[in-house]
Parts: structure tokens; sequence; C-alpha cells
């Protein structure tokens, strides 16, 4: 079954619409889905043209396509547990909430906190990131649990904090504290970014571009072979957080010599 | 405002009129219960449903700057218990730690129609009044934190009981407290400098005074006052294993009653009611402490249930709250309040399967059932440091109902049956004592009767509180399920003669009353005009003393009791 969803053109196209509703299993039954825009409740056919083709008996079987003027549409695929959502253009905040499992593919970017706290499945950006992409929420302890988020372009700040468990991999650049407070789960950065890892306790993080000055905080442990992208690179290994009595591994390029603490 | 009301077909039980459940009819007329019903009165049949006075939470912290740390430490409970606008109420959010509207709602629809919030730090009065006019559908009081209070520990020092009376008379006039909060007497202070006391004949460093000695003092000064409370004591070493031998001695200092009323109100007794000696030992003593109750009626408690779940404690015990966060290693916050207090909060998670959770689950359930007069022994969850206040219609019904603690059993840790005796309490508490520990006794140990507050009988306040629940129809001890939905929302919440919550719902904007205390002293007791005790504002204090009371704007619809002093 494939649902496609055609934002209509709205009087005031700033107006964030939050749709928590729209993930797979709610289109299986034919149902009355409401989202809201701003303060105001909404149907879905009041703000999308709804299309839908073929049958299907089990939500793994649901593709909802979100299609038009989509960056301001927050809180899509939030608990998902299965099927796919692709998004053809950008998409708001908070995509892929608490998913379990099932894929987004967002087409364009991803605006701050994607894939918040999710436990399962897979996101893919083939724009940027936001901040707090794979994050956990406010004064949450853990944040990602599961899953995989991969990120084509540049990710903001705060990448994967509180990351514990899954894998998120952004193949630009990120902003200041990738991977802060992480506890586990992997975190592998393709280009730049500033100050990773800081307060982490556990997990793994890999920054193949270079990561500036490290915190001083992170205790030199030998050194060892990578690959990413078809590329093999000699890494520095790195414990810490030591401030945080922290288990994780900072991994960095060996050649890059500006970024010793 | 509706002129008057008429409840026909009430199951009543009101313990303060001796009512223990009749089918009667109850009439309001401008905010009081009278005889008869005005006519063209709006008529609500109650149905034989139970109808009891408006429930009083007297231990609860809702009000003040340790709840709004709480909140805004704990973003991640504000996404729990989001509830939209409705009518006219306001959105609210947050579950152990709810917005003020939040907690004035959810108490209004369990029935509950004041509250007392348990720990006022003087200095910081201003913001509990203004989250107390924010949470309309209450009438509020404020315990008064004394328990560092450097002019009354001096005062203690000099033996000097009188003096100390003056001061808590000034303060709670002057800061619009209703009754003298201790927590942890020295205890706190001693924290200032690293330190804390490890039982009540322990010194306080500098005033070299014990907290023993704070307690008698305070109780004295109370009674000088004649406050309609007494002194409401959270005892030393919270949370300590062990910690029983210092609640009983606690108790021992209690004097006599005073007339119809407790001389010392011990409040979240759980806390304080452990043997053993570390967290691996950690047993019950329940027993102990309701032996001592039973054998002491100018005593009160109240019991500061644990629920399992999360929720956030907050308390002006600052040391307790460090030990608490060396446990944890979560997030922490610490606060100093110049020459009065401290406090600290951390969020906490009670789980089923921790022994020790357990053993403090348990515990509070057997001050309860152990305690052989409802009167003395009060429900509460120390709200939310035990439990929110939403989990009081589980409480209750764990009382009424060995089944269902027979069934919880089966979800705690095994070895709990080892440590504690509650698997072994025959008791199931009835109604009417649920009525009492609910309403009446608060209303009596806190002295508000005199107000009309706690009972149903001409001239009271009409708080009453009608739940969907047919006492003749019902076994408690079976039909746990429906007792506990009974008791989460009423059919009708009416308070002051306006129906305030219906099913769930509440319909209008409230307004709500504080009541405070003032006593009054001779012109030589008056501290505004004490040399000594202006240096202290001048010397130490950030605020001169002139600015230091709380305005009346604070208080659009303050009530005071005012008491001559016996000084």
């Amino acid at each position: 079954m494939r649902v496609i969803l055609k934002t209509r053109p709205r009087k005031k196209p700033h107006v964030p619409i939050e749709a928590e509703g729209i993930i797979p299993q709610n289109f299986l039954r034919k149902n009355d889905l409401s989202v809201y825009e701003g303060n105001r409740e909404r149907h879905l056919e009041d703000l999308f043209f709804v299309t839908v083709e073929g049958p299907a008996v089990s939500p793994d079987q649901v593709e909802v396509i979100l299609t038009g003027d989509t960056g301001r549409i927050k809180r899509v695929g939030e608990y998902m547990n299965a099927g796919r959502i692709i998004i053809e253009g950008d998409i708001g905040m908070h995509c892929g909430n608490f998913m379990s499992a099932g894929e987004i593919i967002v087409r364009g970017n991803a605006d701050a906190w994607l894939g918040r706290e999710m436990r399962g499945g897979r996101i893919l950006c083939e724009g940027n990131a936001g901040d707090y992409c794979g994050a956990g929420y406010r004064g949450e302890k853990r944040g990602m649990r599961g899953g995989t988020v991969e990120v084509m372009g540049n990710a903001g700040d705060f990448v994967a904090e509180y990351l514990s468990g899954g894998e998120v991999i952004v193949h630009g650049d990120c902003g200041d504290l990738p991977g802060v407070e992480m506890r586990g789960g992997t975190l592998v950065i393709g280009g730049n970014c500033s100050r990773p890892c800081g307060n982490m306790t556990g997990g793994t993080c890999m920054v193949l571009g270079d990561p500036g000055e490290l915190l001083p905080s992170f205790r030199r442990n030998g050194s060892t072979e990578a690959e990413f992208g078809g590329k093999k690179f000699r890494m520095a290994v790195f414990r810490g957080d030591v401030a945080n009595r922290g288990k994780g591994t900072l991994l960095v390029r060996e050649d890059l010599k500006s970024s010793r603490p | 405002m509706t002129q008057g009301i008429l409840i026909k077909n009430a199951y009543v039980i009101d313990p303060l009129s001796g009512i223990r459940g009749e089918v009667m009819d109850i009439a309001i007329r401008d905010g009081r219960i009278v005889e008869e019903a005005p006519p063209g009165s709006q008529v609500i049949d109650a149905g034989g449903c139970l109808t009891l006075p408006g429930g009083i939470d007297s231990h609860s912290h809702v009000c003040g700057t340790k709840v709004n740390f709480g909140r805004y430490m704990s973003p991640e409970d504000m996404r729990a218990g989001r509830t939209s606008r409705k009518g006219v109420m306001h959105v609210t959010s947050g579950y152990s730690v709810p917005t003020t509207f939040g907690n004035s709602y959810r108490y209004s629809t369990m029935g509950y129609t004041t509250v007392l919030e348990g720990a006022m730090a003087p200095l910081e009065a201003r913001h509990t009044h203004e989250e107390f006019t924010a949470t309309p559908h209450q009438d509020m009081l404020a315990n008064t934190l004394f328990d560092g209070n450097w002019s009354v520990m001096e005062a203690v020092r000099d033996k000097d009981v009188k003096r100390a009376a003056a001061i808590v008379a000034w303060t709670l006039a002057a800061v619009r407290g209703f009754a003298i909060k201790l927590t942890n007497p020295g205890g706190t202070e001693a924290w200032g400098w690293g330190k804390d006391v490890a039982n009540i004949h322990d010194p306080v460093p500098h005033f070299e005074v014990t907290p023993a000695e704070i307690i008698s003092t305070m109780i004295q000064a109370n009674e000088i006052l004649r406050l309609p409370h007494s002194v409401h004591l959270h005892c030393n070493n919270l949370g300590v294993p062990g910690n029983f031998r210092t609640t009983l001695e606690t108790m021992d200092l209690a004097p006599p009653a005073q007339g119809n009323r407790q001389t010392l109100y011990l409040t979240h007794v759980q806390f304080h009611s452990y043997g053993g000696t570390t967290w691996r030992d950690i047993s019950s003593k329940s027993e102990d402490i309701a032996r001592s109750l039973n054998s002491k009626p100018q005593v009160v408690i109240d019991m500061g249930q644990i629920m399992f779940g999360r929720t956030t404690t907050m308390t002006a015990d600052g040391p307790m709250e460090f030990k608490l966060y060396m446990l944890h290693h979560n997030k922490w916050s610490n606060h100093d309040v110049e020459l009065e207090t401290g406090s600290g909060i951390i969020p906490v998670y009670y789980s089923r399967k921790s022994l020790v959770n357990c053993v403090m689950w348990a515990i509070g359930l057997e001050l309860a059932l152990l305690a052989k007069n409802p009167w003395q022994c009060l429900l509460s969850t120390d709200n939310p440091n035990g439990a929110p206040f939403v989990k009081y219609p589980e409480i209750i019904a764990l009382l009424m109902s060995r089944r269902m603690r027979e069934n919880e059993r089966k979800e705690i840790d095994p070895r709990t049956e080892h440590y504690v005796p509650l698997f072994a309490l025959e008791r199931e508490l009835d109604w009417y004592d649920i009525a009492v520990m609910t309403r009446a006794g608060q209303a009596k140990a806190l002295g508000i009767t005199r107000i009309g507050k706690g009972f149903l009988s001409p001239g009271a306040q009409a708080d009453v509180a009608i739940y969907p629940l047919k006492p003749d129809q019902l076994d408690p001890s079976v039909d746990y399920q429906q007792v506990m939905a009974g008791f989460s929302r009423t059919l009708y919440t009416i308070k002051r003669g306006r129906v305030v919550a219906r099913d769930g719902d509440v319909v209008v904007e409230g307004a709500n009353s504080t009541i405070w205390t003032r006593s009054r002293v001779p012109p030589g007791y008056d501290m505004g005009s004490d040399p000594e005790f202006t240096k202290k504002f001048d010397q130490y204090y950030t605020v001169r003393l002139r600015n230091y009371p709380v305005q009346d704007v604070y208080l659009p619809r303050g009530v005071c009791i005012e008491t001559e002093a016996a000084l």
C-alpha cells in the first residue's frame, strides 16, 4: 500500500504542523487522523491531498510518501514501529521520535531532533540534519537506544547527545559537542567537528575529519586501524571522559597532529 | 455564585460530627453548611454515594522555590501528564512536579479542597504565596521553616523560650506562615559546614545546641503562642538505616497533649522507621514506632508512603539529598537559604525490583495498619517525595484490601517478606478510617476545625466531596479496583459552596484563600523593634528587616487565625 500525502497550499505556511499521527500503522485502516496546525486541531485531509494506492494487510507493507512544503511538519514517524516513510523534501523537527522499527528516508534536510530517543529502525537523511540529531530530550538521561541514523550531509550541534545504543553516522561535518554525555552505541563523523564526546562514559566515537583541539580529559591509549567509505585510516585511540570516570573510546586521525590534548 | 445547594441522598461519613455512614441531605448556603437550603437551590442527587468533607492534605510540596527548582531541573517530567486546554481549565503538564494548575486540578478532581505546603523558607515566602494564588482550587497553608534559623538557635542556646516564641510570632506574621516546621533540626545548618547531626544529641557547629534542645524549645514556644497546629517535625536522620532509634527518642520529647490537640506532628514517618545498619540489612521497625505512637496520644504522624514509579524528592533536608545523590549519581540540586535553612532536590525511581524500595513501601502501609487510632496516623506520600499525590487512591485501596496487598506481594522483590511484617497484618481499614485519615484527622491535627474545615455539620465551610462509590453495595476488600477509581475522580467537588469539579473536570475558575496565623504578643516581645534581631538583617541578610515581610498584595484572599500569646 502506498499513501501519498501532498501538502495543500496554506494561508500561513509558517505555522508549524504537529503530525505525530503520520505513521504507517495508522493508514492500515481508514480512520480519521487529526493533526495540529499551530494550536488548531485539523483533519489530515484539510492540510494534505491524500491518495491511497493498493491494499495492505500489515503495517510493514505501508509506505507513506510526503511531498510538497513539508519543512514545517513536526513529529512525523513518532512511535513508528513498521513500514516506511519517504519525505521528498525537507522535514520539520522531531522526525522519528521514539521510533522502534521501520524506515524513514528524508530526501531533503531534516530539522533538529531527528531520531530523538529512537529505539530501532533506520533513518536516512540525504541532506543536512539540524541540532540534537539522535539525541535525548531535555533532562532525559538516555538518548537514542537502538537503530541507525545516517546523515549524508552535515549535522548541527549536540549530535547523539546521551547516545546509549545504536549507530549515528554523519558523512559531513558536525557542530559543537557531538557525542556529549554518550553512554553507549557508535557515533561516526566523516567530517570535522569540535569538542567531541565531553563527559562520555561509554560507547565509541570515530572522527575522520579534524576534531580541533580535543578536550583535555581524554587519555591516549595506543593506535588502531579503521575503515570508512572504502578507505583505511590510522587512528589514535583515546579513552575517556577521564573527568567522569568514563570508559568510552574516541578515535581520531593519527595524521592530524593538531588534535592532541 | 450559586445561592444554595441541596445535596440529597448522600451517604455521609463525617467523623468530626460523629456521623459514621448515614444517608442524609446536606444544605449549603453562601459557602457554609446550613440546616435548610434556601428556596430555589440547585439540587444534587448523590444517589447514596459516599459523601465526605473536602479532602485535606496535611503535608505536600506543591508551591515554592524548591518545587519550582524541581520543575526546571526535570524537563523530562513535563513530558508526562500533559492535558490540553478544556473549558476553564488551563493547559497542564508534569507528573511528579506538575504546573501549579496541574496540581490544583488533580487535587480538585480527587476531592481535595485544602492543602498544606510542607516547607516554606521564610525568606522565599513571596514566591510560595504567588504560587498559592495560582493553585486556585485549594485553600493553602504554609509550614514555615525554623530548623536552622540563627536567631532561634541563639535563643535556644540562651535557654530563652520566650524569645524563641517571639521570633516565631514575628516571622509567621511577617511571611504569612501557618505553623512551625522543623526539617532535620540543626542538620541543615550543620550541612552548611559540610557536616550533619548523627543523632538528636549531636551539637550543631558554632551554635552548640542539639536538635533535641531545638525541638523541645520550639514545642514550648508553639504552646506559648497557642498556635492552631503543633510543631510539624521532619525528624533527623531521614532515610538512614537504623534511624528508628532517633525517631523513638524524638517522640519521647513530646509533652502531654494540650487540650484536644497533639503537641508534636511527625511527618513522613515511613522514612524514619528503618532498622538495620546499612542498605543491605535494612528492615522495618514500624512495629516499634507504632507501639510508641499508640502509647502517646500527644503525637500525630503521617505516613509518607512511597509508591513504585518515577518521582522527584525535594526537601529542606540538604544533607539527606546529598546522600541520595551519592547513591544515584543523577541530577542533584542543593540550595542554601541565608540564615534560615537549605534544601536539596533529586529525581528518583522507586523500583519493585529494589529490596530497599520494597521495604520502604511496606513500612508506610504498616504504620497505617498498626496505628490503633486513625486520628494519629494520617495518609500522605509527602508529595512528591514518596509518590505524587495522584497515587492516594491506590494507597487507600491497599489499606482497605488485604487481597490487593497480597497481589502486590507477587510483583515485588520476593525477599521483602523476610524484612517486613506487612503480610502478616490482617487489618483492613474501613470507610470511616479513610475519612479520618484523609480529612477529619488533618483538620483536627492542623487545628483548622475552628474555621470550619473538615466536617459537615451546620456552620462548617461547604467543602464537600461526593465520590462515585456506594459503601453499602461495595466490598472494598474485593472491589479494590472500584475503590481506586472512585477516589481518583469525584462526582462533585464542592468548595465553599460552589461546584468546582464534576466527573474529573474542573468547571469554574477558582478563588482560594491562604490561611495564616498571627499571635498577638506584648509590645516588649515585638521582634520588629528588637535591636539584636534587626542587626541580623543589617549584618547578614541580603534584605533589611523592613523589606522582609510579605505584603498583603501577595495574599489576595488571606484568612488570618489570630491567637493571644501567653507571654
